[in-house]
C-alpha cells in the first residue's frame, strides 16, 4: 500500500519555544527578507506558532498551536492553480512544483491556513550565509509560492536508505525538521496507512481535531488538545 | 607525522588551483582541483560530526551534517576558494544526556555564528581612536608579540595586573585560562552574565551546602511550582528542561502532572501552565513561606522535616505565624483561598519539587526569596529523590574560582584586559559606567569573532575559531543527575585566519621573556583535552541526592522582606520587568538573522523592541500596539513601541533584552531599544548581583505607530480575506 504521510502535534506538551521554526528554516532554506519587508507581512515562516488568549489578567491562559501546511485531502489551493504547481501526490503530500508556478498566488489566497509564501525577490545571503544552504534542498526564486513540504527530501532520502538495506519503512524513520528538534516531542510525524505508527495511533485519538475542519479540506495534520489538571481523587 | 601528507599536498593544491581560477576562468587545472573532496567527504553525501553548542551555559551535546561545498576562505593574509567540509544544520546528539537528540531554536540558529557576514577574519589593530571601531587587519606574528610585550610589562611591574573576562561557561576552556592567568601570577579570570544566578548558588550553598545551580527531575515531578523560572525557555538549562518536561506532559497511564507558574509577567513557560499564579515582583518568596505556612499548619509536614534548609529562614521552627494565607495575599495579591489550596495539593501530590529562579532572585532580597524555595522543597522532602530536585556531581565549582565583574571593577584597573565574548557595555546597566573603567585600561585584547559595543574598545582583535571550528567542551552546573562532560573535535576546517584562543594563550605563554612556572603541561588546548577529559577524570558520583551539610550553621536565620525597588511608587508607578528574551537571551545573540525574523512566542514581533502594558495601563495613557512610549527611571529613559498584553498586571511594564545594540553587526546595530541601559544600579547585597528587577519606572506616549514595531502577519482565516492575503 502507498504511503500516506500525516501529522500530529500535542498541543498539551508544546510550550511554544520555536524551535521548530528555527529548524524548519535551517532545513527548508527559507530566506530571511529582513525588517523592511517584514514590516509588509512578507516575511517566510513555513511554520508558525499561534498562540490564543483566554481570560484576562490575571486569570489569563494561552494557548500554542504551531500551524504548518495542514496537506488537506481536499486543499483549496490545488484546485486554483492553473498550471497544476500545486498538486497531490500518491502519497499524500500537498506540493508545489516549483518550476510550474507562474506567481498567481491565487493557491495563497485560497489557502484557509494562511500558510503559503510567495517570493516577491529573490532570495538575498549575504556572503557567507549562503554557505548554511541545505544542498538536498532548492532554492526558490522571485515569483514562486513556497510551502511547507512535510520535509519531502527527508522522505524521499529515507525511502532511499531503507531501499539501499533491503528493508521496509520503520515508523520513525522519517523525521520532518521541526519533528527531529522539537525538544518536548510534540509533533509526530509518520505514515497514516500504517496502522501501527504512532501518527496514524494518534490521528484517531478522542483529543484529535483537525483545524477548520467543516471547510471541508480534510486536512493530514491531527492537533490534540490540551488537557487541564484535575484533582486527582485521593480516596 | 609526516611533513606532507595527502590531505595537506590536496589543501596546496586546491589552493594554487583556486588562484589560478581567480586570475583566469576555465582554466583546466581549476576544474581538476574543485571535484578532489576531502578524504572522508563524498560530495552531495552527508556525514555527522559531533560539537557542543557555545550559545548559553546549558552545554548541550549536538550534532553537525557536513557536507561538501564550495566555500570563500581567508587564510595566511589571502581570499581564497576551497572546496571543503561545511556545517549545513546542527541537530541534538541523541547520545547526549542533555540534548537527546533534541535542539532548543537558539541551537538551531547557532550554525549562522560561523557563516555571519560580519565575522573577523584575520586579527586587526586599532587604527583609529578608542570606541570608533577603526582597525587594520594585521598578521597573527604582529599581533601575538603586541600582546606578548604588553604581558612581559605587566609580569614585570610585580603582580600581573592582567584580568581575563569571559562569560561563565564552566568547562575544560574556563580551567585552561584559570590556570595560565595563575602561573603568570594574575588574579583568577573574571565571568560576567546579566542574568546568571549567582544568588541562587548562595542560596543552595547555605541550605544545602553545594554553590551550584540545581537540576530538576522534571520527567518524573507531579507537582511543579516555578517560581519565576523561565525554565521551559532561558533559564538555566531550558533544553534539558524541555525533553524532560516532555516526559512529563507524556508520562503513560498515570494522573497527569500539574505545572504552576508564579511570575509577575507572563513568560513563554508560564503559557504551558496548568495554573498561572500572578504576584507582585519580588514577593514569591511570600509566597513559598505562605505554602509552607499552611502545609506545617494543617499537620502535613513538620518543621524539622526541612532541616537546615528550614532553619536558615527567621520563624520556621514556629510554623512561620507571619504568613498567614491572609498576610500572603496582602503582600503577593495571591488570593488566600489559592495559597492555601495550593499548599494543600503540593504536599499531597508528590513527588513535588519547586523551582526559583531569574526575576524573583534579581530582588534585593534575592537570597531570602531563595531560601524560602529551598525550605519548601527541603519541607515536602524534594530534595535527592525521583522527581525532585538534586545537585549534578561537580569536579570543581567554575564559578567559585571566579570573580564579578563588580569586583574587579571595584579594584585598580589592569593593566592588559582580555576579553572573551562578554560585553558588560551592552548588557550592564549604564549607571556601571562600564565604558569609562575600560577608558582606565591601557590596554584591551578581544578574542570575539565580532566587534560588539565592548570589543569595539579593543586595542587588538584576535578573532577565535568558531565553534564548529574547533575543538569545544563543557561541563555545565546543572542539567542531568549525572556528571557530564562534553568533549568535541572541529567539525569543519576553519574559514579564516582565525585562532583558538587557548591555542593563543598557550602560545603567549612560550613566548613571555619570564615563562610561565611551572610551564604549562600541554602545548595546545587540543593535548589539554585528550589528557584531562577521560572517564576517570570524572568526579566520583558524589551523592546527587541531600547533600551532607557539613558545615556548621553560622548564617543567622533570614528574614523575608518585601523588596527594596529604585524609584518612589508615585513618580515612578510602574515596575518595570526586563526579560531575556527567547531569541536572544541577554542580546548575545541578536547578530543572528534567523533569530531577528523569529516571532516572538507571545507577540510575534520580530526585527523590534517593544514594551508590554496591561489593557488599562493602555487606556490611562491613551496608547495603542505600536504607539512609541518614553519609559522613564531614575538611571535613564529609551523609547519603545508597545504591546497591550493580557499577561502583566496594570502595575507592571516588561521589556525583552537583547535589542539596542550600537555595534554588533549589520543585523543588530540601530535596532529597537535596550531595558538593560536604564537600570539602576541597585544590587542583591549577599553576592553584589545586579537587582536587574528592582527598577521602577514612568511611561509617556511620545509619538503614534511609526511601524517600528514589527510582527508576524500569519494566522489562520476562516474566511480567506481576498483584500487582505498575503498575494
Amino acid at each position: 500500500m502507498a504511503h500516506r504521510w500525516g501529522m500530529v502535534v500535542d498541543l498539551d506538551s508544546c510550550t511554544g519555544c520555536e524551535a521548530c521554526v528555527t529548524a524548519c528554516h535551517a532545513e527548508n532554506n527559507i530566506p530571511t527578507v529582513g525588517p523592511t519587508e517584514a514590516a509588509r507581512g512578507r516575511a517566510m515562516h513555513w511554520l508558525r506558532v499561534e498562540r490564543y488568549w483566554e481570560g484576562d489578567f490575571p486569570d489569563v491562559k494561552v494557548k500554542f498551536k504551531p500551524v504548518m501546511c495542514q496537506h488537506c485531502d481536499n486543499a483549496p489551493c490545488e484546485a486554483v492553480c492553473p498550471t497544476y504547481a500545486s498538486h497531490q501526490t500518491d502519497e499524500g503530500l500537498n506540493a508545489q512544483v516549483y518550476n510550474r508556478c507562474i506567481g498567481t498566488r491565487y493557491c495563497a489566497n485560497a489557502c484557509s491556513y494562511n500558510v503559503r509564501f510567495f517570493n516577491f525577490f529573490n532570495p538575498q545571503w549575504e556572503k557567507p550565509l549562503q554557505l548554511q544552504l541545505n544542498p538536498d534542498v532548492s532554492v526558490r526564486e522571485v515569483g514562486v509560492m513556497e510551502k511547507c513540504t512535510f520535509c519531502v527530501q527527508r522522505i524521499k532520502a529515507g525511502k532511499t536508505a531503507a531501499k539501499a538495506e533491503d528493508r521496509e519503512l520503520k515508523d520513525g524513520d522519517i523525521q520532518p525538521a521541526c519533528a527531529q528538534s522539537c525538544p518536548t516531542g510534540s509533533i509526530i510525524f509518520g505514515d497514516l496507512n500504517d496502522h501501527e505508527s504512532r501518527a496514524a495511533r494518534f490521528t484517531h485519538s478522542p483529543r484529535g481535531t483537525k483545524l477548520l475542519e467543516d471547510e471541508g479540506t480534510a486536512p493530514k495534520v491531527t492537533y490534540l488538545q490540551r488537557q487541564s489538571w484535575n484533582e486527582p481523587d485521593t480516596q | 607525522m609526516t611533513p606532507m601528507d595527502r590531505r595537506r599536498f590536496l589543501k596546496v593544491t586546491a589552493i594554487t588551483g583556486t588562484t589560478a581560477a581567480l586570475a583566469g576562468c576555465g582554466n583546466p587545472e581549476n576544474q581538476i582541483v574543485r571535484f578532489i573532496p576531502e578524504e572522508e567527504l563524498v560530495p552531495g553525501i552527508a556525514v555527522w560530526k559531533p560539537s557542543v553548542c557555545p550559545l548559553c551555559a546549558a552545554g548541550c551535546g549536538v550534532i553537525a551534517r557536513v557536507m561538501d561545498g564550495e566555500a570563500e576562505v581567508f587564510r595566511k593574509g589571502k581570499p581564497g576558494l576551497t572546496r571543503m567540509g561545511l556545517a549545513r544544520k546542527l541537530e541534538g546528539d541523541p547520545a547526549h544526556p542533555l540534548s537527546k537528540g533534541r535542539l532548543c531554536v537558539r541551537g538551531q540558529a547557532a550554525v549562522q555564528v560561523t557563516y555571519h557576514p560580519d565575522r573577523l577574519v584575520a586579527p586587526q589593530r586599532r587604527s583609529g581612536d578608542r570606541g570608533t571601531g577603526q582597525f587594520t587587519e594585521i598578521s597573527w606574528e604582529e599581533a601575538l608579540s603586541l600582546l606578548t610585550e604588553r604581558l612581559d610589562a605587566s609580569v614585570a611591574a610585580g603582580p600581573a595586573q592582567i584580568a581575563f573576562l569571559s562569560r561563565p561557561r564552566p568547562g575544560r576552556r574556563h580551567e585552561l585560562v584559570a590556570e595560565v592567568l595563575r602561573r603568570l601570577g594574575a588574579p583568577a579570570p573574571v565571568t560576567f552574565e546579566i542574568f546568571d544566578d549567582a544568588v541562587l548558588r548562595r542560596a543552595n550553598e547555605l541550605s544545602f551546602g553545594r554553590h551550584q545551580l540545581p537540576t530538576l527531575d522534571l520527567a518524573h515531578t507531579r507537582y511543579l511550582v516555578s517560581f519565576g523560572a523561565d525554565l521551559l525557555g532561558t533559564w538555566n538549562s531550558p533544553l534539558a528542561h524541555s525533553v524532560a518536561y516532555g516526559a512529563m506532559r507524556h508520562a503513560p497511564g498515570g494522573v497527569r502532572p500539574k505545572f504552576v507558574q508564579v511570575e509577575p509577567r507572563m513568560s513563554q513557560t508560564g503559557a504551558s501552565a496548568d495554573q498561572w499564579l500572578a504576584v507582585r515582583p519580588g514577593t514569591e518568596g511570600a509566597l513559598a513561606l505562605g505554602l509552607a505556612h499552611v502545609i506545617m499548619k494543617a499537620g502535613l509536614r513538620a518543621a524539622p522535616a526541612a532541616g537546615r534548609a528550614g532553619a536558615l529562614v527567621d520563624g520556621w521552627a514556629s510554623g512561620l505565624p507571619d504568613f498567614t494565607p491572609e498576610a500572603v495575599e496582602r503582600e503577593t495579591g495571591v488570593p488566600a483561598a489559592r495559597v492555601d489550596r495550593l499548599a494543600r495539593e503540593f504536599a499531597t501530590y508528590g513527588p513535588a519539587v519547586a523551582v526559583i529562579g531569574g526575576a524573583p532572585l534579581a530582588h534585593t532580597n534575592g537570597l531570602a526569596q531563595a531560601l524560602a524555595v529551598n525550605a519548601l522543597n527541603a519541607l515536602v522532602g524534594s530534595i535527592g529523590v525521583e522527581g525532585g530536585t538534586a545537585f549534578m556531581p561537580q569536579s570543581a565549582s567554575p564559578q567559585a574560582q571566579a570573580r564579578t565583574l563588580r569586583e574587579t571593577m571595584a579594584a585598580a584597573p589592569p593593566q592588559v584586559l582580555l576579553l572573551d565574548d562578554a560585553n558588560p557595555v551592552f548588557a550592564a546597566p549604564a549607571a556601571w559606567k562600564v565604558t569609562e573603567w575600560l577608558r582606565q585600561v591601557p590596554f584591551i585584547a578581544s578574542f570575539g569573532s565580532f566587534i560588539d559595543e565592548t570589543s569595539a574598545h579593543a586595542d587588538l582583535l584576535l578573532p577565535d575559531h568558531s565553534f564548529l571550528e574547533s575543538w569545544v567542551d563543557s561541563a555545565p552546573e546543572s542539567g542531568a543527575t549525572s556528571f557530564v562532560a562534553t568533549v568535541a573535535p572541529p567539525a569543519m576546517r576553519p574559514l579564516y585566519d582565525t585562532r583558538s584562543m587557548p591555542d593563543v594563550l598557550l602560545e603567549v605563554g612560550r613566548r613571555l621573556k619570564q615563562p610561565l612556572t611551572p610551564a604549562m603541561p600541554w602545548q595546545t588546548f587540543e593535548e589539554m583535552l585528550q589528557t584531562a577529559a577521560t572517564p576517570e577524570s570524572a568526579p566520583t558520583p558524589a551523592a546527587t541526592g541531600r547533600p551532607a551539610a557539613t558545615q556548621p550553621l553560622t548564617q543567622p536565620p533570614t528574614a523575608w522582606r518585601a523588596p527594596v525597588l529604585d524609584g518612589s511608587a508615585d513618580e515612578y508607578p510602574f515596575h518595570f520587568l526586563p526579560f531575556a528574551s527567547q531569541a536572544f537571551l541577554d542580546g548575545s545573540l541578536a547578530h543572528l538573522p534567523w533569530l531577528q525574523e523569529l516571532p516572538d512566542p507571545l507577540t510575534t514581533a520580530m526585527w523590534s523592541s517593544w514594551v508590554e502594558i496591561n489593557v488599562r495601563t493602555a487606556e490611562q495613557l491613551g496608547v495603542a500596539d505600536g504607539d512609541i512610549v518614553e519609559v522613564t527611571s531614575t538611571a535613564g529613559s529609551l523609547r519603545a513601541p508597545v504591546v497591550i498584553s493580557p499577561g502583566i498586571g496594570p502595575d507592571a511594564v516588561a521589556m525583552p533584552v537583547g535589542q539596542g545594540h550600537e555595534t554588533f553587526t549589520r543585523y543588530a546595530s540601530g535596532r529597537g531599544a535596550n531595558p538593560l541601559a536604564i537600570l539602576a544600579p541597585i544590587a542583591e547585597p549577599s553576592t553584589g548581583q545586579l537587582a536587574w528587577s528592582a527598577t521602577r519606572v514612568k511611561l509617556a506616549k511620545v509619538a503614534e505607530a511609526d511601524g517600528s514595531l514589527i510582527l508576524f502577519a500569519g494566522a489562520t482565516r476562516e474566511r480567506p480575506d481576498h483584500t487582505k492575503g498575503r498575494g
